[in-house]
């Protein structure tokens, strides 16, 4: 299994350096280095060298890099190093390389708990919370009867939740995020449209309720005789994933979604879809060389959904040719603007009304060149936020909560829809 | 140079933390460079701040693709800093081939042109660095001007001198060196001692392209050696170590080892003495490292000078001695080079002696530390291996085989097979050794080897027993390599039936030898086997059976090749007559004489260098090809022409240069030393009598008839004349005067004398006249044949530019004429003898004005003929006798009437001498004396 863990900084620095096992040197952080890290042309995220395999996620400025001799599990490995981020951005909010190196003591700690001879151990922040703390130490006695609950924990049926949590109020908050993948070709046709969503969730729920849950999703209701003349409305979920807290028999025999609840934020769900997708923007683009030395723009932004919802923060980042000398440009609507050091105009609209429509219009001067290159024409991306609006039309249908005092609990339901990579040629 | 924006900008990028920052960072200048150079309208200074940006993000390794036609526009701007900075633009960011060079050409060249010897400079850098074929074509002319002009200052010559050389390595083609031959020779007496270290590099480089145009250099690098090394005439800057100069004096003697040896014994004794010295001076013991190098450097150069130029001199004697001390020297680079430098001795010389006393050592250095010396060492035995030592040596390279690097084996085989076959004297010791060499060095023996034993066996008939039963036995043993299988298979195949009675070799014990390693070897030879076994059935047809079981055995094999053969053999083994075995299996013939494979294999090893070599390793007779050599048979096929060309040119008395094709002439017989260095003509197929000074015949004319006078005279320079005649030899003394009040730097004299007459200078002249002084040349001729010409002298020296003047010598064939008086009976006896044509001459000649007798006596008494008074009847009539001296035609007596008729003032000529060509061309002579009235004197 995993042999050593790195954490290196964007220049190569390492900073956690954790062998698990007898057959590495502590000099291998140093291949990786050259070979990856200076290694402009490596994108891969899997790298063999010799017998050695390295794999490696970047998150904010750091890379973690796992390694291993065997002919391991690769989805694992992967998952591991994500739990390990999302491990150290529940203990430190953000986890970067300062993060990193002001906790390393507590990194090396939390590395010894969740690896054991390279095998993956309990990841789960909150459990580890118990035991691994950054607060001084406790009086012998507490210590006792600390570690007899933390016991328990680790090695009980729900290790993902203690089961003395109380609140006053029954609260369970359920964000549905979706981002868009979008990518048109230069004469309108969809080449790829898929949107990834995910359910997260908020339990600040008391003792250990058992909750049901319930989605718009073809599948499910099909299986259900009583909704059937509701199918219109339903969506089609090519894949999904659940937290480890879903009773996974359960869905598989009756498709019903029922789990104990972890405290606290938490991914419930991770889905894929790629039919029928509402669009939330259409991009009309027009661009035209005139002669050698000028380019026309004229961009057209349609928003596509109802005109009672909005979108926030919306950013079109229209490409320019490489030897662009400037560029003058009139929007609508918000702010657009050159950015050399992007090679594009950066075209910023703050509140974006549904189905309205803004354009751009706007023109670059080239400079002339030594070698003629023809312009790449590279995509116009787009980013933005849409409130209560899910391209796939996913809804969440109910959440029941069953609890043995049958308490009262409160539910909200949030929807939003953002750009992932959506990208517009011409 | 202070650029605020620039620093700022440099530290920008270097606080950049990741590579995409940096990017960002070039994408936002960059746009901002677009943005300022679009508007135009920028200042000097701020075009040299963005094209400084621009060339910091260019050697970072981004792509730059605008921006230089802003650095073309810098170069043509008047600030210095500007101009450099363009010029950095666009030697960094235009490469040789790329269209844009075709818009600097222009700026270079008024760069080039301007005064400003700085802004000369950076455009020359500019050409050394990208200078392709258009800018070579256009630019060399300017380049070439800088270089020799006079006005230049020394450092612009020096990197004049650099682009040049860079130009003529690029494009030979597009640099016409033989026309700049010898204002670029001229250069090596600068004395700016960095001027004549550039120049000679460029020279070192056109003269092994071109070395008759550089002939010249010769005198030139010989006198500089002289004035360095013996004169120790230098500036105290260039002393390297307490040696002057090393770097000039190395290349100086290289340069001299691309020609063949002077043959002007001023120069070569001037040569001689300045090797001598080199060598006297290394016996001091050096001071420390750089010394050392310094003065073994110029040592090196030197003795391959000397052995250059003659290997049986008493120099090389000396070196030797040298070398031999440096070939036991601790010094790892030392030893290399006294071998290397060895190696080059015995390659050229006949006396071997010297080198073989230090035989012992020399095989010890194959057991050098050093694989390098190792490999000097083995060039060194192979060079001076010859038929007495070839067994010792041979012997050793053997014994030293096994233990030898890997890296080394393949050519020692190849040599020891070449030094075998070349000095055996008995054909068995070469079997012998070759047997042994491929036994003992298996997989490193080339195939070339193999088959060329298998040629020299075949040829040799006394040779074939002895080898098949060596090859027999080396079969037998244990170790035995698969390409001596082959070697004893086509042996035995071939020659097996001569030692088939011998015990132990019986027909079936020679194919059981054989057949016991068939199935261990490779295909191509058990394809070679089964012919063997073939030509077996044949041979002895006892064991036939044994054999055929193996051809059927092999008739199922899978190889095409091994299949096919088995098949065929079979078929013909097993015809019902022996017809067709017999004519297949006829003995082999033997194979025409062909050049042995090995050695061409050897040289191919030999690559192409920079400079070339002077020398290959390898005995005297592989040396006949190497430059300075073909350059000496191209003077030989020269001098054999010239010798067809006098059989005609006495008969039509026009002898001319037209002998050497390239005004080059050299004595009709080559045992005599020409006088002065061969210099060539400034144009080829324009000899020097075409390019005769105008003006220069008034001043000839007047030297005709007289020995003593002004040969030339022009604004700066004055030439005069004296001499004195004595039989066949001659003294005569060239005053040259300059009339200026500069010095006159690079003169130099030279002379092309008619084949017959030798000039010879009796010192050699100083380069330089001071300013309204007078130098004297004094020349000693020898008549040795009949001449019919002049000789011309040629003089060039730099006033502003090179100037050069040819003019004639009157060194006319009556100079030979030694006055007799006759009596008149002999006179007429001698007359009568001689007969008529056509050994007498008649001319009628009509003078203008009036015939002045005394005037007639006195071109007769001038051109050193004797005035027999009253042996003519008729009182008036003039009769003189003389004797025509040379040293290796013998003597020509001339007899003459001169008779004068007043009435309508002409004169009848009669000559009769013993030799028609001297009756021919002493009426010349006299013709236009009698003809010639003197022009009023012009002072």
């Amino acid at each position: 299994m995993i042999s050593a863990f790195f954490i290196y900084n964007q220049k190569g620095e390492v900073l956690i350096s954790r062998l698990y096992r007898q057959d590495l040197k502590r000099s291998i952080a140093d291949i990786f280095r050259i070979q990856v890290i200076s290694n402009t042309d490596v994108r891969s995220p899997i790298i063999t060298l010799g017998s050695t395999s390295f794999f490696h996620v970047r998150h904010e400025n750091l890379y973690i890099v796992a390694l291993t001799k065997w002919n391991a599990n690769a989805a694992l490995i992967f998952e591991f190093c994500y739990r390990v981020i999302n491990v150290g951005r529940s203990y430190f909010g953000k986890f970067d390389e300062e993060a990193v190196k002001a906790n390393f003591v507590l990194i090396y700690e939390l590395l010894d708990e969740v690896l054991d001879f390279g095998y993956p151990q309990n990841s789960e922040a909150d459990t580890l919370k118990m035991y691994i703390t950054t607060e001084s130490v406790k009086s012998e006695r507490a210590v006792m009867e600390d570690s007899a609950k933390i016991t328990i924990q680790a090695t009980g049926a729900t290790s993902w939740r203690r089961s003395d949590v109380k609140y006053r109020k029954n609260e369970a908050f359920i964000d549905v995020i979706e981002s868009v993948n979008l990518l048109l070709s230069a004469q309108g046709n969809v080449l790829r449209a898929d949107v990834a969503g995910q359910i997260m969730m908020r339990a600040y729920l008391s003792g250990t309720p058992e909750c049901k849950f319930g989605l718009n999703d073809k599948v499910l209701l099909e299986k259900d005789p009583s909704n059937r003349r509701k199918t219109s409305n339903t969506v089609e979920i090519d894949d999904c994933q659940f937290h480890q807290c879903v009773k996974l028999g359960k869905f598989d025999s009756d498709r019903t979604i029922s789990f104990i609840p972890p405290d606290g934020e938490f991914e419930l769900m991770r889905y894929r879809t790629s039919d029928n997708i509402n669009l939330p923007f259409k991009v009309h683009p027009v661009v035209i060389e005139i002669g050698k030395s000028k380019i026309e723009y004229r961009i057209l932004v349609k928003a596509n959904f109802s005109s009672k919802l909005y979108a926030n923060n919306v950013v079109l980042n229209i490409p320019t040719p490489l030897n662009t000398a400037g560029v003058t440009c009139t929007a609508s609507s918000g702010k657009a603007k050159y950015v050399p050091a992007e090679n594009s105009i950066v075209w910023k609209i703050p509140r974006f009304q549904g189905q309205s429509e803004f354009t751009l219009t706007g023109e670059a001067n080239l400079t002339a060149m030594t070698h003629k290159k023809a312009w790449s024409r590279p995509p116009i991306s787009m980013d933005f936020q849409v409130l209560m609006f899910t391209s796939s039309g996913l809804l969440v249908r109910f959440l029941k909560v069953f609890e043995k005092n049958n308490y009262q609990s409160v539910k909200w339901v949030r929807y939003m829809t953002k750009a992932g990579n959506y990208q517009i040629r011409f | 140079m202070a650029m605020r924006g620039l620093t700022v900008f440099i530290a920008d990028i270097r606080n950049c933390r990741v590579r995409e920052l940096e990017e960002k960072r070039i994408n936002k200048e960059m746009a901002n460079i677009r943005t300022k150079f679009k508007d135009g309208s920028l200042s000097g200074y701020d075009k040299k701040k963005y094209v400084c940006k621009l060339l910091y993000m260019y050697i970072l390794g981004w792509d730059i693709d605008f921006g230089h036609m802003e650095a073309v526009n810098l170069i043509s701007s008047t600030k210095y800093s500007e101009k450099q900075i363009g010029y950095l633009g666009i030697t960094l960011l235009m490469h040789e081939n790329s269209d844009l060079v075709r818009l600097v050409v222009n700026s270079i060249r008024k760069d080039l042109d301007d005064n400003n010897e700085i802004h000369n400079c950076l455009a020359l850098h500019a050409i050394a660095n990208i200078g392709g074929r258009e800018m070579a074509e256009s630019l060399a002319s300017d380049v070439h001007r800088l270089l020799v002009s006079p006005n230049s200052k020394s450092f612009v010559k020096k990197k004049a001198a650099l682009t040049m050389l860079r130009l003529f390595r690029k494009h030979p083609d597009v640099i016409p060196a033989p026309d700049w031959a010898e204002r670029i020779t001229n250069i090596i007496d600068d004395y700016d001692l960095g001027v004549c270290l550039s120049v000679t590099s460029l020279i070192t480089a056109l003269a092994q392209q071109y070395p008759e145009a550089f002939m010249l250099a010769i005198p030139k690098a010989i006198m500089r050696l002289h004035k360095v090394i013996v004169e120790r005439d230098f500036s105290a800057d260039y002393v390297y170590y307490k040696i002057p100069i090393p770097w000039l004096q190395v290349k100086l003697l290289r340069l001299l080892q691309y020609f063949p040896p002077t043959e002007d014994p001023n120069m070569s004794e001037m040569l001689h003495n300045v090797l001598q010295t080199i060598i006297n001076n290394s016996q001091e013991t050096p001071r420390n490292v750089q010394h050392n190098n310094a003065q073994n450097a110029i040592l090196f150069e030197a003795i391959n000078l000397a052995i250059h130029l003659d290997c049986e001199s008493d120099i090389v004697r000396q070196a030797t001695n040298i070398l031999a001390r440096f070939i036991l020297s601790k010094e790892t680079n030392v030893r290399y080079l006294g071998l290397e430098t060895m190696a080059h001795l015995a390659a050229v010389t006949d006396e071997l002696d010297e080198i073989k006393k230090h035989e012992e050592t020399i095989i010890l250095s194959l057991r050098d530390k050093d694989i390098s010396v190792r490999r000097r060492g083995l060039d060194l035995l192979y060079s001076m291996c010859d038929v007495s030592n070839a067994k010792t040596i041979v012997s050793e390279l053997i014994r030293y085989l096994h233990i030898a690097d890997y890296a080394l084996r393949e050519e020692m085989v190849l040599k020891i097979a070449i030094m075998t076959e070349k000095y055996a004297t008995e054909h068995s010791w070469y079997v012998d050794v070759i047997l042994q060499l491929i036994s003992s060095a298996g997989d490193h023996v080339g195939e070339e080897v193999w088959y060329r034993v298998v040629q020299i066996v075949t040829n040799h008939e006394s040779l074939q027993e002895y080898s098949a039963k060596m090859v027999l036995h080396y079969m037998r043993s244990p170790h035995c390599h698969e390409n001596m299988l082959k070697v004893g298979g086509y042996i035995l195949g071939e020659y097996g039936h001569l030692i088939a009675n011998l015990p132990g070799a019986s027909p079936i014990e020679q194919f059981n030898t054989l057949h016991a390693r068939f199935g261990l070897c490779s295909l191509a030879t058990r394809a070679l086997l089964l012919s063997t076994y073939i030509k077996f059935i044949n041979l002895f047809p006892e064991i036939k059976g044994a054999i055929l079981a193996v051809f059927n055995q092999y008739r199922h094999v899978l190889d095409a090749e091994l299949q096919q053969r088995a098949c065929e053999y079979m078929a013909i083994a097993t015809m019902p007559t022996d017809d067709l075995l017999q004519t297949v299996c006829e003995e082999m013939p033997q194979f025409p004489e062909r050049e042995s494979a090995l050695l061409s294999r050897l040289n191919e090893r030999t690559g192409q260098t920079e400079d070339k070599r002077t020398w290959n390793i390898g005995g005297k007779d592989s040396n006949e090809k190497t430059p300075a050599n073909l350059l000496a048979a191209t003077k030989e096929r020269n001098e054999n022409g010239s010798v067809d060309d006098l059989v005609n040119s006495v008969s039509n008395t026009s002898i001319s240069a037209a002998g050497g094709e390239n005004g080059t002439v050299a004595p009709a017989n080559g045992s005599t030393a020409p006088p002065t260095p061969a210099a060539p003509a400034a144009k080829v197929g324009l000899t020097w009598k075409d390019q005769l000074a105008p003006g220069h015949e008034n001043w000839y004319n007047r030297l005709r008839d007289g020995t003593d006078g002004i040969l030339y005279e022009d604004s700066i320079l004055q030439i005069g004349i004296k001499s004195e005649y004595h039989g066949h030899l001659g003294r005569l003394a060239i005053y040259f005067g300059n009339k200026t009040h500069t010095q006159l730097n690079s003169f130099a004299v030279s002379v092309e004398s008619p084949e017959g007459l030798i000039v010879a200078n009796s010192h050699t002249l100083a380069t330089s006249i001071g300013p309204s002084t007078q130098i004297q040349q004094l020349y000693s001729l020898e008549c040795q044949q009949i001449v019919t010409e002049v000789p011309l002298i040629r003089i060039s020296y730099q006033a502003g530019s090179t100037q050069s003047i040819y003019l004639k010598l009157p060194v006319l064939m009556s100079r030979f004429i030694e006055p007799i008086q006759l009596s008149s009976a002999d006179f007429f006896g001698r007359w009568k003898q001689i007969g008529g044509a056509p050994r007498e001459v008649q001319e009628i000649i009509k003078v203008q004005g009036k015939i002045e007798l005394e005037r007639a006596r006195s071109i007769l008494v001038n051109h050193r003929l004797g005035i027999c008074e009253n042996v003519d009847p008729k009182p008036g009539n003039f009769v003189a006798t003389g004797v025509f001296n040379t040293s290796l035609s013998g003597k020509v007596g001339c007899l003459l009437r001169l008779e004068p008729n007043h009435e309508t003032n002409m004169y009848r000529l009669t000559i009769r001498t013993t030799s028609d060509v001297v009756s021919k061309h002493l009426k010349e002579i006299l013709h236009t004396a009698l003809l010639y009235r003197p022009a009023p004197s012009t002072r």
